[in-house]
């Protein structure tokens, strides 16, 4: 187990440093830098000042140098100098973490809270006609894009109470719940039908099973024998869904955080590549990748843990 | 320079009858909520040409002179006093001295002097190496040639030639006096003015907040505690938050006309303005790139769009129809409705234009089975693409078949600058509704913003003649016809002038806007809250 | 033969009616998209003055856009583009993904090794970040935004697929081939690849939805597929949800196709699922 641990952590560091390598070579690819898009936009041009900030910024050095800069700042935990907001990276990312985090977090509880309950009455409850409606409603969790879910409970609430839930620095109480998990179902609701559509099919295997059947002819009631491995059998789908879509929600993040006017890092980093805040962009996407690697190597200890069956070896 | 015989002094008295008129009603305090559409570029009104910029940090600063506040009109006529409490002509009109405001103070506490006005435009002219990384309205002080002061309170400009539009473009919003003792780079996040509003906070892709000025020189004013900008980029969300109550005003100019039908329908005690935006649709063609080089090609595609269709299409016919000058009523310089009539392309038979331009083609070699292939780029920005879309349907109708190139707004101000492209749909916009910003700006003989390299030697003396003309009827018929002569030349057709809306609900009180110009009024000393 | 045909039709209907139900709503956007000339009434480009925002009904059956172009045409129209995106990213996405997962299940060691870094760092860039970064430097374009959409879907088929040929590769019927003198890339080819198709079917429908609001969201962020072409994510963004409440019908359209083909695609890859991996079976 030890060892396991210590090989996946030093794969996780190669892992990082590919990310490192190909965010730092697309940024470059992509054309115009951030030199360019602070002097053309404005329509005029003053070559030499923008030749001085081209050097400030190290622009001019060979590609290697550049990266060994970047990198070499990073480990020291110097994150480097935006040359949008003027500031250092650090003193702008920091704050808008938290913020993310509890979306995020938030999401995956709305998630949790409804996809393992309806799942299971769904498989409880087959081929009825409740599983084809919460079946039905599970599949539009799919197929709804984010941004419109998003704008349609915006014009719901306009339309029926006069408020909106868009984000408020200076929300309290109630309110600052009702901020919150708004956004979050938003988010969450389709993490939510993945989560029930696989419990309910983990569940319908469960019931198959031999000593299900056993316990039944036995004359135990459904509803024990259900509920008793329901919560055991949720835990599989929850923590896959968990894997899948910590890379996944980071889209529903923008997007969301968009339409509710959350000033957390994912539309801020769609803000920084907009602006080719190399910085920004470099340091926001390291950030992302570390969460999704680490969400990695804990679901896959988590799976260690729940199912004794699944081993890794050497 | 002792001669004054030719001065003309000119009399200020709004700073005393503002506060007569305005003692009965007015309340202190509350902040004013304001929606913004995107992150501004920075803070510095100096370094940027955008309203995002413009709007929410005009308050923070004064000018010497500006827009007299509820004028109909932002013009030459109508100026009043700010920094400066005078001003006066000599030396054939080539001198221009202002004496300048006593006990104002900036906002970190140091005097203001004739020094920070002569810095400020030492700068700006590129006399003096102020630091600023960009400088986008430099061409509007071609003509001054040198500033000196003449002790703490007094500044004189001293001009090449006559230019009577100097006034109009030191009133603007984007002409503010910058202190001396402040550098660039704090101009650029945390500025200091001598406004009635302090810089408080600018949280990147947030906010911008303002305070009030306890000191401003004003007695009174300003009656806000606060302004604060909440940055939405998403405009569905910024109209339906605005509706919901959580904003006072929107950004200026930012909603559609269509749009604000849309909200006055849902909250009819919304107060609304739809005006033009000073910015204009333009087909740039490439005229050096083949087969561009060829001027019948040009005036073919020319004789195809059809103005009063993108007007209509884009503002169900709110958009003026014009050329280069904003066209009026609104607009001072922009051709009268029977001038207009004349000019080819603006008539309103567009059908036989287009008649026309077929006819071109097929000399050319192209027809309906031989369309001519072609790349129509633009800035990936919904506006731009938009028009782009009615532009392609227009070339149809001249056998052209063209296609969309979509480009990162990086992307698309590198190219255009490099002139890398065939055919091009830009928006434009210009701070100030004035002849010379508009033609020294983008139709010069190697002007920076001459996108299409348009050049034409004999027009630049016109330019140059009316920017001198003190008669400024007589200097009307002049832009007329330069106007005129750079639409036939297909210089860079101008498709569409856009409008806008700003909305703010009736507790906003003493706001008063000008209607051929977004970016002069927003001061907002004389705003306040009925709450 | 005939009666046979339909009495699987018949059978099939009975056990997977749902499943059934996505075959149909495919068929038919499929159909729509490939005659979508001839089914189209008016040109989708052409744009209207007089008819901008008409309402549905005469010779707008779904009314008329911002610019009167015909939301019927431009819905056919777009059913063209947004299946060719979306099958064309999933086939893209999984046939890179199934051909590098089989490769490095099969050969394993270093190879498997690198191959597996590699889809872990394409996993842990954001798809929205990748996609922004590929039609930034590309251009937005159709091709383009497959490419955009198809890469961050090699990962997942390729992880998937790697597991399914670990287990097969230790079957007997693999080791009776090798027994036999045969290629390692032969029994790869004609033994281990056929018995992965399953599980990259259900991978495959299952994606084929999701890469359809892949691209409205690149739509609604101004990236996806260029103006004039008419995709529903594009039709469904920006101007159109401004004018939700003036003009309903210019997002319900297509906002209702998007959701009618992913639910389709669901349903179907639910049915092929429970067909093709029988411990599924209700």
């Amino acid at each position: 187990m030890l060892s396991y641990i210590i090989r996946r952590l030093l794969l996780m560091v190669v892992t990082l440093f590919g990310v490192s390598i190909a965010i730092f070579l697309l940024l470059r690819i992509v054309p115009g830098n951030i030199a360019d898009i602070l002097f053309d936009s404005a329509g005029l041009i003053d070559p030499a000042e923008k030749k001085k900030i081209v050097a400030d910024l190290g622009l001019d050095l060979p590609l290697p140098m550049q990266y060994a800069q970047w990198i070499g700042g990073l480990l020291r935990g110097d994150l480097g100098f935006s040359y949008v907001s003027e500031k250092p990276v650090i003193d702008e990312i920091l704050p808008r973490i938290p913020i993310t985090a509890r979306l995020a977090g938030f999401a995956m509880l709305f998630s949790i809270t409804m996809g393992v309950p309806l799942g299971v009455i769904s498989a409880v409850r087959q081929n009825s006609g409740t599983d084809y409606g919460l079946r039905i409603l599970s599949l539009s969790g799919l197929s709804l894009p984010s941004f419109w879910l998003g704008l349609l409970i915006l014009m719901a609430f306009v339309h029926y109470s006069g408020t909106i839930p868009i984000y408020d620095r200076n929300a309290s109480g109630w309110n600052w719940w009702m901020l919150q998990l708004i956004p979050a179902a938003a988010v969450g609701f389709r993490s939510a039908a993945l989560i029930m559509r696989l419990t309910r099919s983990s569940m319908l295997e469960v019931l198959r099973q031999d000593y299900v059947r056993t316990a039944r002819s036995k004359g135990l009631s459904d509803g024990a024998v259900t509920y008793d491995h329901a919560l055991r059998n949720a835990v599989l789908p929850v923590i896959t869904v968990i894997g899948v879509e910590a890379a996944f929600l980071m889209g529903g993040l923008i997007v969301t955080e968009t339409v509710f006017n959350i000033p957390g890092v994912a539309r801020f980093l769609v803000e920084a590549i907009r602006w080719r805040d190399y910085p920004m962009v470099q340091n926001l996407v390291m950030f992302i990748a570390f969460v999704v690697v680490t969400v990695n190597l804990l679901v896959d200890l988590a799976y260690m843990l729940v199912d004794p069956r699944i081993r890794y070896g050497s | 320079m002792g001669r004054r015989a030719t001065s003309i002094a000119i009399a200020c008295l709004l700073a005393i009858s503002t506060a007569a008129t305005g003692a009965f009603a007015q309340k202190s305090g509350g902040l004013l909520r304001v929606t913004h559409r995107d992150n501004p570029p920075s803070a510095s009104i100096h370094e940027e040409a955008t309203i995002s910029t413009d709007m929410p940090f005009m308050a923070v600063f004064n000018n010497l002179v500006v827009f007299e506040y509820g004028a109909r009109q932002n013009r030459l006529e109508q100026i009043a006093p700010d920094l400066a409490t005078s001003w006066a002509l000599s030396n054939e009109d080539r001198t221009l001295t202002f004496q300048l405001r006593d006990g104002v103070k900036w906002h970190d506490g140091k005097p203001f002097t004739s020094a920070d006005v002569k810095c400020t435009w030492d700068t700006v002219t590129g006399k003096v190496d102020g630091k600023m990384r960009k400088n986008p309205h430099k061409t509007w002080w071609f003509n001054i040639k040198e500033i000196t002061v003449n002790g703490p309170r007094e500044v004189v400009f001293h001009l090449k030639e006559p230019q009577p539009s100097l006034l109009v473009m030191l009133a603007g919003g984007f002409s503010p006096v910058y202190p001396c003792h402040v550098t660039a780079a704090q101009m650029r996040t945390a500025p200091i003015g001598t406004g009635p509003f302090k810089f408080a906070e600018f949280k990147q892709n947030e906010s911008i907040k303002l305070v009030r000025n306890p000191d401003y020189w004003k007695p009174g004013r300003p009656y806000l505690d606060g302004i604060e900008y909440t940055i939405i980029p998403n405009r569905s969300t910024a109209i339906l938050a605005q509706q919901a109550g959580k904003f006072d005003l929107s950004l200026t100019g930012e909603i559609p006309p269509e749009l604000v039908k849309e909200i006055q329908a849902a909250v009819p005690e919304m107060q609304c303005l739809v005006q033009p935006s000073n910015t204009q649709g333009n087909l740039l063609v490439n005229r050096e790139r083949p087969p561009f080089d060829d001027a019948r090609v040009r005036r073919a595609m020319a004789l195809a769009i059809d103005r009063k269709a993108f007007s209509d299409i884009l503002s169900r016919g709110v958009y003026n129809i014009g050329g280069a000058m904003l066209a009026p009523p609104e607009g001072l310089w922009g051709w009268s409705p029977e001038y207009m009539a004349a000019i080819p392309g603006y008539g309103a038979d567009v059908e036989k234009s287009r008649e026309e331009g077929r006819k071109i083609m097929r000399e050319l070699g192209y027809g309906p089975d031989k369309m001519m292939p072609l790349k129509v780029s633009t800035r990936n920005v919904a506006s731009y693409r938009d028009a782009s879309v009615i532009l392609i349907d227009h070339l149809k109708t001249v056998f052209i078949q063209a296609e969309l190139e979509p480009l990162d707004s990086s992307v698309w101000y590198a190219r255009l600058l490099k002139k890398d492209y065939s055919v091009g749909m830009n928006v434009q916009g210009t701070g100030i509704d004035d002849p010379d910003v508009m033609f020294f700006e983008n139709y010069l003989c190697g002007s920076e913003r001459n996108y299409t390299s348009y050049c034409n030697p004999e027009l630049e003396k016109l330019f140059h003649q009316q920017s001198q003309m003190k008669d400024q009827d007589a200097r009307r018929k002049i832009v007329w016809e330069i106007d005129r002569r750079l639409q036939e030349d297909g210089a860079r057709p101008v498709v569409f002038q856009s409008q806008g809306g700003t909305c703010w609900w009736p507790q906003v009180k003493g706001l008063k806007l000008a209607v051929n110009s977004i970016y002069n009024h927003w001061r907002f000393e004389d705003v306040w809250l009925d709450r | 033969m005939k009666t046979g045909f339909w009495n699987d039709v018949a059978y099939l209907a009975r056990r997977y009616p749902l499943g059934v139900a996505g075959a149909i709503i495919m068929t038919v956007f499929v159909l729509a998209a490939i005659f979508a000339g001839t089914v189209a009434p008016l040109d989708p480009f052409t744009t209207n003055p007089k008819a901008s925002l008409a309402k549905p009904g005469g010779t707008y059956l779904m009314g008329a856009d911002m610019m009167g172009r015909d939301v019927f045409s431009r819905m056919i129209h777009g059913a063209r583009i947004s299946l060719a995106v979306s099958i064309g990213a999933t086939f893209l996405g999984s046939g890179l993904g199934a051909a590098l997962g089989l490769a490095s299940g099969y050969i394993g060691g270093m190879f498997d090794l690198l191959v597996q870094r590699v889809a872990e760092i394409m996993q842990s860039l954001p798809l929205l970040v990748m996609a922004l970064v590929i039609t930034a430097s590309l251009g937005p374009s159709l091709p383009n935004t497959i490419i955009a959409i198809a890469i961050p879907l090699i990962p997942n088929v390729a992880r998937v697929i790697r597991s399914n040929v670990l287990s097969l590769r230790e079957m007997p019927f693999v080791e009776a081939a090798k027994a036999t003198g045969m290629s390692e890339f032969r029994i790869a080819v004609v033994h281990v690849l056929p018995n992965t198709l399953a599980p990259l079917i259900v991978l495959a429908t299952a994606q084929l939805g999701s890469t359809i609001l892949t691209e409205a969201s690149l739509s609604f962020l101004g990236l996806g597929v260029p103006e004039p072409w008419p995709s529903w994510g594009r039709m469904l963004s920006e101007s159109a949800a401004e004018y939700v409440r003036t003009a309903p019908w210019l997002v319900i359209f297509p906002g209702l196709a998007i959701s009618l083909i992913v639910f389709g695609t669901n349903l179907l890859g639910d049915a092929l699922r429970d067909a093709l991996d029988p411990r599924q079976r209700d």
